[in-house]
């Protein structure tokens, strides 16, 4: 008896156990005991996307390869490793495909999933801009404007200021608008824009920054945010004020953006400071597929992705589920033709 | 700098027919084509959920519309005029707009001025009264000491009070303001009883919410998508084909996809010419557009189009089409019989 505790002790003795810090690395769960097949249910691609847990990566893909699918399965994998729903973000390009892909996670797995914070880019600065509008001068009520009210606003200013004449012509409400939108969401000076698209108003440079001026003025004293706002004061928010940055950046600790190829500076930009803490990015997109730069959307964003965060993880999804070969074929050839 | 990340597509799934380039004689034979293979195509079992016809602009499709009407074919389409964006849907959004806000200058403006008798300048002196009271008494509400406007401007005040209160559900204030617009909207257009039913949707949608800022917050963000006074043909209920731009197709896919106006100078359109990167944009956009369709893909073009930016006939079909290998892109010439 006496020796058989003896021997036991020195073997505890010969084997160390020292504490370390955890490098952050989530196995709660084992993966072995996950409920979903991941292995057999994607393609190695898809398979290395979903299984993808910290750090940055890109997901390049292509039309047709399971996109949403790859995006749904993610969801599923993070919440049964034990990542708390509240604590993944996914951002979306309508509000109705995070919608839809959290009810398919949640059909999927179970309805954790459905407890994952979703929406498009504007929904979601709507929300956070609701709880913390003070800290930018407004009242949590505040109105949207849509395009049509915002250049209606712009127009009644441009009258009031008496900026047209007859001996001089000032560009119109909608002109005005999208310069101003546009120079918002591609953070590029009006001027600049203004040498581009309008020489011919070039020497009006000063009122028409006055009108926009104002236009700022008018709407925070009206307690009014139009579309671009939503994007500006959500990153203001998050530059200026390290408390909330810092609150926010605890909560949503992986953070999912789907058709990155479409997203602006600003977008890129609120992702960035969302993320500082972690770095925990996951963007999905195809660069073939960027088709909204006349909204201020760039493909630099998902160009310039590994730049933005070195250490970033590329995985392509080329495995098409959705045409034929011969559809596919012509799609290819005028990507092809594409300058390099 | 990187310029792209290089992608081969391919599939498990079968060679499939060929895609087809169909030349038009002009944009009338082009739709009349599209119809007769759009009904050849339903004979052969595919629904018409599952067919779409795609182009580059909005207005590329009003030819074709007008066949799909006399053919009977219902449709919806995406992309053009949405429900959020026609006045009379606007003018309901503003009632609740300055109940949530009363400081939103540019609702009270709108539904001020529906009313008879109030012009511009009695709005602003309306409106400079409200915001001066909210300034000097924040707590009260907006609608007290009303009593020395005109009484219909009294009646706005009345309705806003009579609704104010949170118990009343957004679809309760929705239903009690369409009864209280219901007359001025009758007399602004002249097409009511088809824009009627927009209101009725948008009760509908009111139901769904149990607060007024979260209902027009959404509304404001994410729009639903076409209003039922653009939407032709019957019941939304029934089978329907998709008429939409390449834009609004984004991410989603169809059996059987035509793409019309395949037409240099419509597809690039010649705005586009000199810039290459609008000129790549154009290609990203005829790879998005070729990419939603699974089985059958028809791309038309009509030739002798007169284009008034550049002043010349458009004859050729989109670069990024010209010249494809034929074993690749069958080439078609529409004949009559």
């Amino acid at each position: 008896m006496v020796c058989s505790i003896y021997h036991t002790a020195t073997d505890l003795s010969m084997k160390k156990y020292t504490l370390k810090k955890p490098k952050g690395e989530l196995h709660l769960v084992s993966p072995a005991r996950f409920r979903i097949d991941y292995k057999n249910e994607l393609n190695p691609a898809q398979y290395a996307a979903v299984t993808s847990v910290n750090g940055p990566h890109l997901i390049v893909a292509g039309a047709g390869t399971g996109k949403t699918r790859t995006i749904v399965y993610r969801v599923a994998y993070l919440v049964e490793l034990g990542v708390k729903p509240e604590h993944i973000l996914l951002l979306t390009f309508t509000r109705k495909a995070s919608q839809e892909m959290l009810r398919r996670a949640a059909v999927l797995l179970d309805y954790r999933c459905e407890k994952v914070s979703g929406g498009t880019f504007h929904s979601f600065a709507n929300s956070t801009l609701r709880k913390h509008a003070n800290l930018l001068g407004y009242e949590r009520s505040f109105t949207i404007l849509d395009q049509g009210d915002a250049e209606d606003v712009v127009n009644l200013i441009r009258t009031r200021l008496k900026l047209d004449t007859r001996e001089r012509r000032f560009p119109k409400k909608e002109t005005l608008y999208d310069l101003y939108s546009r120079s918002i969401n591609t953070v590029t000076p009006v001027s600049n824009l203004l040498s581009i698209d309008y020489p011919h108003y070039r020497e009006l440079e000063e009122d028409i920054a006055k009108v926009h001026t104002v236009y700022d003025e008018y709407k925070k004293s009206h307690n009014l945010m139009d579309y671009d706002d939503l994007l500006v004061n959500l990153m203001r928010l998050l530059q200026q004020h390290e408390p909330v940055r810092a609150e926010l950046s605890n909560r949503y600790k992986y953070i999912m953006v789907d058709e990155f190829q479409d997203t602006n500076k600003l977008q890129a930009e609120i992702v960035r400071l969302l993320a500082y803490k972690h770095t925990n990015v996951m963007v999905v997109g195809d660069d073939s597929q960027s088709i909204y730069s006349f909204r201020g959307a760039t493909i630099r964003n998902i160009l310039d992705f590994p730049e933005q965060f070195p250490d970033c993880k590329i995985i392509t999804l080329e495995e098409n589920y959705r045409s034929t070969q011969a559809i596919l074929n012509v799609a290819n050839e005028i990507l092809k033709r594409a300058l390099d | 700098m990187r310029h792209k990340y290089t992608k081969v597509l391919y599939t498990h799934k079968s060679e499939g027919s060929l895609p087809q380039l169909i030349i038009a004689e002009n944009e009338n034979s082009q739709s009349k084509f599209v119809v007769q293979k759009i009904l050849e195509l339903r004979e052969e079992g595919v629904p018409l959920e599952d067919i779409a016809v795609l182009f580059r602009s909005s207005f590329l499709s009003f030819d074709l519309e007008i066949e799909l009407a006399k053919a009977n074919i219902p449709f919806l389409k995406f992309g053009g005029f949405k429900f959020i964006e026609t006045a009379h849907v606007k003018d309901m959004i503003a009632y609740l707009r300055v109940l949530e806000n009363p400081r939103d200058v540019v609702a009270w403006n709108r539904i001020l001025l529906l009313i008879d008798g109030v012009g511009p300048r009695t709005a602003e002196k309306i409106i400079d009264d409200i915001l001066h009271r909210r300034a000097e008494r924040p707590s009260s509400p907006f609608w007290e000491q009303y009593n020395s406007y005109t009484a219909n401007v009294k009646e706005l005040f009345e309705v806003m009070k009579s609704i104010a209160s949170e118990k009343y559900p957004p679809a309760e204030k929705a239903s009690r303001i369409t009864t209280y617009y219901h007359p001025m909207f009758k007399k602004r257009y002249d097409d009511y009883t088809k824009r009627k039913k927009d209101l009725e949707m948008f009760e509908q949608i009111a139901a769904r919410y149990s607060d007024v800022g979260t209902l027009l917050a959404d509304l404001a963000l994410e729009p639903p998508n076409e209003s039922i006074a653009d939407v032709t043909p019957p019941g939304i209920d029934d089978e329907y084909l998709t008429l939409s731009t390449i834009h609004s197709a984004k991410g989603l896919e169809w059996n059987s996809v035509f793409l019309i106006y395949a037409l240099d100078g419509r597809f690039p359109t010649s705005r586009a010419v000199n810039d290459l990167d609008e000129m790549e944009e154009e290609r990203r956009l005829m790879y998005v557009a070729c990419t939603r369709a699974k089985e059958h893909l028809f791309i038309t073009y009509p030739i002798n189009v007169y284009d008034r930016e550049t002043g010349t006939i458009l004859t050729k079909p989109s670069r990024f089409l010209e010249g494809l290998d034929e074993k690749l892109l069958e080439p078609w010439v529409i004949g009559e019989e």
